[in-house]
Formats: C-alpha cells, structure tokens, sequence
C-alpha cells in the first residue's frame, strides 16, 4: 500500500508527465543524431507534444507550458527570444478552442488537426523570422520540415498516447 | 470559486470562473511577453545575449547526458559497417599509405631546406595555434538557422571569433560562447558571410550561406569563371580568418554564372570540431600552443 507521501509524490509525477515529455522531445529534436543533415530537417517534435496534451489533457499542459518550451527551442536553436513561444502560446490556444473537433474522433482527424497545426505555425514562423531580421528565409527546408513532421508524426503520437493510457488513464 | 456579474438588459447571469479568467488574460500576458522579448532582441540584444548564454550553460550538461547514449549507439552501427567493409577499406588504406609514404619523404626534404633557408633569412618563427576539441552535442537550428553547440567554453579558453574546424576544413566560427558551452554559426549559415578566393584563378569572392549545404559565392568579378573543383580558401581579407583554410570546391549553381561551394568538411556528420585561435584580433587568449581536450572535463556544474 502506498504511503500518503509518495502517493502524493506519485501524483504529482503523472500531473507533470505531459510538461516533461514534451521538455524532453524538445531536446531530443535539438541533440546531435547520427544521420547526416538530420538537423537541418529535424520535425518539430516539441509542437507535436504540444499539439497532442493540449488535445487530450489541457488541464495539464496551459499556456505558460507552451511558453516555456518555446522560450527553450528559442534558447536552443538561435532563434529570436520570444519567436517559438510566440507562436506555441497562439498555437496551444487555436487548438484548445478546436480541441473537440480532433479528440473523439479517429485518429485521422487528429492527424489531419496536426497537419494543419504544423503548417501555419511553420509557415508564419518564416514568415515572422524574415521581417524580423528583414532578409527572406529559404523556403524548401521548412517544406521539407514540414513533410518529415507530417510523416512521422505517428510514432511520437503513438508513443506519446501509450504513455497516457499508462500514466494518466483518467481524463 | 465564481464571479458573478449583472448587466443591463441582460436576463441571466453571467458565471465565469476564476480558472477560465486567468488562462484568457495568462494567455494574452504571455503572448505580450514573446512579442515584448523579440522587440527587446532587436533593441538590446547584448541583454538577450547574455541570458541566452546563460541558459545555454544550465542546458548543456542535459545535451550532453542525452548525447551520450545516441552517439555510442551511431559508433556501433558504424563499427557494424566497418567489419563488413574492411577488406575494401584495408587495400584503400594501402594505396593512401603508400602514397603518404611518398609524401612524407618530400615533406622531410623540403621541411629541411626550409629550416636552411629560414636560418639563412633570420626568420623569427611566429608562435603555435592554439586549439581547442571540443565534441558536438547539439545540431540546432531545424529549416532556419544552421549552428551547433559544443561542450567547450571561456573556461577552457573558448571566445567569440574562434575558428571551428575538422581536419578536412572550416565548419564555422563560435559566435557565442558561455563558460562550459559554445555556440558555432555554420558556414551554410544564412548569416555567415566569409571573404575567400578561388585557388587557380585567384579569384576573391564572399561566401554566403543560404541554409542549403552548399554556400553561394557572391561579388566575384564580372570576368570570373572558376574551373568546377577549384579548391577554395579564406582570403584573409576582414581579419577574421586566416588566409588559406580550406573552405570547399567550386561547383556550379543552377542558374549560368552562379556558383556554389561544397563544404570541405562533412557538415552533415560533425562529431567532434577543433577551435582554433588564431590570435588575429590580439584578446586574453595565450597564442602560445595550447591544447586542453574539453572532452576530457566533464560538463557537470
């Protein structure tokens, strides 16, 4: 039988399960991988994580969630401070409002919710970094980024909904 | 706990929760954050510098920790195709060790005529580089930017400036660099801009990263027309290089009178860089030859 101290403990590991997996993928996506030229097309694993707690569990991931990973992929990939978390912070809240239309359905519609996530957030991340350091950022690597996301997204996915079946069985 | 508000003309009561409350203003606080975060970059970016050095420090040892694992296990699946590959690669080991032998005995011939010839001259030999090697723990940057972290930092004698090589030629240089960690902008950068000149022709030109992997060359002159495979190197012109590094090869680009570079070095499987003083802009740095193995110190602080 579990003590009131660890079951306290226990339960608030499960409450910061989605926080840190989605920390974790955004370090994984950032770590040097033994395929060539992975970094210039990494998917952008920490929006996938993102986009899946705040259709599942948004009582456990919110908007200073998305915030802080952002500021950390900023951090991280040398991007303007604020840019990623910017774009987190809106992305998280369009997809909270349209939670219900992706969740409940088939897996395909989360895939199609996805789809359109990764694209417009990408595509004003371009956008956004060109007016920002006034010079146009090539096109064709952010394409690609964007079809290798939409591609493997199922595995994170899987991954990440077997993780919640096993630690956050409740909704 | 609830707020209750009444308003003219209204029937009902409005109950809105305190939780439903503070994520819509918490939302709009944070978006006013980012936006007042990337205005503060642009208005005082040594501030944003700073912190963001700072964090790449704390970060780092995580890096490094989750590195780790993912790089022994590439080394296995190289070691893997290595036994399978070794009678081919032992008989090109033999044709190159032959060939270096050669070399060896002129480098020696010529390595003594040179020291004649600098006795003669009373030539003052200039002082050894100092390098640093640092390993790759990051490969930042995804469709926009192109840079790598690396687990060497002031402490170890890094500064802003350092060249970043691999045997085979420039990566880079180090355009941040914390006290455990550094930052290396990419030659394939879209920012990174280095004066060069094509070998054979001696045509001077800038190399402009566009984030592909292989760099544009810009502002060559009108009448330039390099041979495909023309080895380029720094100019030294800017002081921020040396002259002649080895930067890559020419080939042409897409469009008539374009051209591009293929890298020297393997940018896409860096695992380990050496960042190289080369004392050009004089700094706290001892030119004296120094090497410290940052891989050696573990990054724990």
């Amino acid at each position: 039988m579990l003590t009131p101290a660890w079951q306290r403990f226990d339960n608030g590991a499960r409450m910061v399960l989605p926080f840190v997996t989605t920390l974790m993928l955004c370090l994984l996506s950032s770590i040097r991988w033994p395929i060539p030229f992975l970094g210039t097309v990494a998917p952008p694993l920490a929006l996938m994580a993102i986009y899946y707690w705040t259709v599942h569990r948004p009582d456990l991931f919110g908007s200073g969630g998305a915030f802080f990973i952002g500021l950390l992929h900023d951090v991280i990939n040398n991007l303007p401070l604020g840019l990623s978390a910017l774009l987190f912070v809106a992305a998280h809240q369009i997809i909270l409002r349209q939670r219900r239309f992706f969740s409940g359905h088939s897996f395909f519609m989360l895939w199609v919710g996805f789809i359109l996530t990764v694209t417009i957030t990408m595509i004003i991340e371009e956008i956004l970094l060109g007016v920002i350091n006034w010079h146009g950022v090539p096109f064709r690597p952010v394409l690609m980024q964007i079809i290798l996301a939409i591609v493997l997204f199922p595995l994170p996915c899987w991954l990440l909904i077997r993780l919640q079946r096993a630690a956050l069985p409740q909704n | 706990m609830s707020i209750r508000s009444r308003s003219k003309g209204w029937s009902s009561v409005a109950v809105i929760s305190w939780r439903g409350l503070t994520q819509r203003y918490l939302f709009i606080l944070l978006m006013l954050a980012a936006a007042g975060l990337i205005v503060m970059g642009r208005v005082r970016p040594t501030t944003i510098d700073n912190a963001r050095i700072h964090a790449i420090d704390t970060i780092a040892p995580v890096l490094d920790a989750l590195t780790r694992p993912v790089t022994a296990l590439g080394h296995v699946a190289s070691n893997v195709t290595s036994y399978v590959n070794l009678r081919s690669e032992n008989e090109q080991l033999r044709t190159t060790n032959t060939r270096l032998r050669d070399w060896q005995t002129q480098v020696v011939a010529l390595e003594r005529e040179n020291t004649e010839l600098r006795r003669l001259l009373n030539f003052k030999a200039e002082p050894g580089l100092a390098y640093i090697s640092a390993r790759v723990i990051a490969d930042t940057g995804g469709a926009f930017t192109r840079g790598l972290i690396v687990t060497a930092g002031k402490l170890d004698g890094v500064r802003e400036g350092m060249a970043a090589m691999t045997g085979n030629g420039l990566v880079g240089r180090v355009v941040e660099a914390g006290d455990w960690s550094s930052r290396v902008l990419l030659i394939t950068d879209l920012n990174s801009r280095i004066p060069v000149t094509i070998t054979g022709s001696n045509d001077r030109a800038i190399l402009a990263g566009d984030n592909s992997s292989t760099p544009d060359l810009l502002y060559m002159p009108q009448d330039a027309a390099p041979t495909p495979n023309a080895a380029v190197v720094t100019s030294g012109h800017g002081g921020v290089f040396p002259p002649n590094l080895p930067v890559g090869q020419v080939v042409a680009g897409h469009n008539k009178g374009e051209y591009k570079i293929i890298p020297a070095a393997d940018i896409g499987r860096i695992d380990y860089v050496r960042l190289i003083d080369f004392n050009l802009r004089g700094g706290a740095f001892n030119p004296v030859a120094t090497k410290i193995d940052a891989e050696t110190r573990a990054p724990s602080h």
